[in-house]
């Protein structure tokens, strides 16, 4: 077993339907991106409301050579100069992980640079260690398939305190779409809907209402399910003139629901283990509504708020990169490690 | 078998029950609109069978296996409400889980999927009446 003083990470990420690989760099404190690729496949998956794992598998395998010889390419890195690959081994889905994982894995092998498998979750939550982060904190992950809440000691050690207990808040986002007839990805479309009721002087100003499920429940969990069949019981009661004129107004108002439920159970949380730092990660945090809620409604209490750039929420192997460099800090990487990387699709974080 | 049931609570605790009659090797075909209550006879179900922890949607990853230590090792939770139809459940290996004797697969939205049902499967439909009221039949 072999020590190495890591400086220069290649991380990969296929856990879904992105493609990705990044250079990130190690610098004393810091850690920076020297290249992000992403090659997102959202325009074949919109066909079928949603990802379809077979065929994410298939463009994963045509694209990861390609996506990691272009990551090193645009940062001028050979490959004689890493110091460690990063892949994303779980969550997600079990055909797309694989693909990313046994590419690092052939690597790692074939260039003899160690292997480190990375939580996806953890990842988002990293998207934010561009800036030093003060602990203690909270961090709200949301995303496609994942509504969390997570209390970080520091940037290693964090715990799960609470999570949906049926559809994550992204997946409420596309099924609502699905049931307006609005298309594929949700999230984009409701809120751009959202938007447009708020710069529409409409006659119905906010005569739908949607509950706020689980607010006033003293846990930590999030439940989406019943929202979004409230939703179609709202949508049902309109004419389909009507349905069709009120769209934007039944997607402001479902936004908001999620959004106060989603602000009000962080805030909580960081009152309770009294937290310095409020986090938002994952891909519903390029949410832009939910970054201003979460970050007015954080600083109001106190608290300093962190949320990645856009391109660092979505998928990426970046935040991957620097959750690694994260993790190295206080963990040696054997170069046989890769023998020992399983992918683990329903991988939790503690 | 018909049984009517009054609140979600109810749907949730008919299924509990009705786990302990599972032998192992079932396939469970939930048909019903959103809102009639097939997610809340998925949670007794797990419940029943003994499942810990939090049974989630399986929509955006079509497919969750849970550990049951008991006669039964498996509970295969499918959502096919993404689909339109069974070639997709077929590639990511969900045919094992129906053949396994050992596990008990449930599918939500089955009725998109009617192209892979095995030919002795159940099949579970939900019905929504006034309120919370609904009726879920059983048949073989």
């Amino acid at each position: 077993m072999k020590n190495i003083k890591v400086k220069i990470i290649l991380a990969i990420e296929s856990s879904c339907d992105e493609t990705a690989a990044a250079i990130v760099r190690i610098n004393g404190a810091k850690a920076e991106i020297l290249a992000n690729v992403v090659s997102s496949q959202i325009d074949i998956h919109k066909q079928y409301g949603g990802v379809v794992p077979e065929v994410a598998a298939r463009h994963h395998v045509i694209n990861i050579l390609p996506v990691i010889m272009e990551a090193l390419q645009k940062s001028r890195v050979n490959k004689n100069d890493l110091d460690l690959i990063a892949v994303t081994a779980g969550p997600g889905l079990i055909t797309s992980l694989i693909v990313g994982v046994e590419a690092a894995k052939a690597l790692s092998a074939a260039w003899r640079i160690p292997l480190l498998a990375v939580n996806h979750m953890y990842g988002h939550i990293a998207g934010n260690f561009l800036q030093p982060i003060l602990f203690p904190a909270v961090c709200l992950v949301v995303s496609g398939g994942h509504t969390e809440i997570v209390v970080m000691k520091d940037y290693v050690n964090n715990k799960k305190i609470g999570q949906t207990v049926d559809d994550a808040a992204g997946e409420a986002f596309d099924k609502v779409a699905k049931l307006m007839d609005l298309g594929y990805p949700g999230g984009p479309i409701v809120s751009a809907k959202a938007e447009e009721f708020i710069n529409t002087n409409s006659k119905f100003k906010n005569q739908i209402k949607l509950p706020r499920p689980m607010l006033d429940k003293p846990d930590f969990n999030f439940s989406f399910s019943g929202l979004k069949t409230a939703v179609l019981y709202a949508a049902q009661k309109l004419n389909p003139k009507e349905k069709k004129s009120r769209t934007s107004e039944i997607c402001h108002e479902f936004q908001n629901a999620v959004i106060d439920v989603l602000v009000g159970k962080t805030i909580k949380a960081a009152k309770k283990i009294k937290a310095k730092t409020v986090l938002l990660a994952g891909g519903v945090a390029a949410n832009k509504k939910l970054r201003e809620s979460l970050k007015a409604a954080a600083e109001e209490k106190g608290f300093k708020f962190s949320v990645p750039e856009f391109k660092l929420c979505t998928d990426n192997a970046a935040m991957i990169g620097l959750a690694a460099a994260q993790i190295i800090r206080n963990k040696k990487v054997p170069l046989d490690n890769y023998k020992k990387i399983v992918v683990d699709c329903g991988w939790e974080l503690n | 078998m018909i049984k009517k049931t009054h609140s979600e609570k109810e749907t949730y605790d008919f299924a509990k029950g009705f786990a302990q009659k599972l032998m192992g090797g079932e396939v469970l075909c939930l048909i019903g609109d959103l809102g009639a209550g097939k997610t809340a006879f998925t949670k007794g179900l797990a419940a029943g069978l003994g499942v810990k922890g939090i049974v989630t949607s399986p929509t955006f990853v079509l497919m969750k296996i849970y550990d049951v230590h008991n006669r039964i090792k498996e509970m295969a939770h499918i959502d096919a409400y993404r689909l339109s139809g069974g070639q997709e459940l077929i590639n990511i290996g969900a045919e094992e889980y129906f053949k396994d004797k050992q596990c008990v697969a449930v599918i939500e939205w089955a009725d998109r999927i009617r192209d892979i049902w095995p030919k002795d499967c159940l099949k579970i439909y939900f019905k929504i009446l006034k309120g919370d009221d609904r009726i879920i039949e059983i048949k073989k």
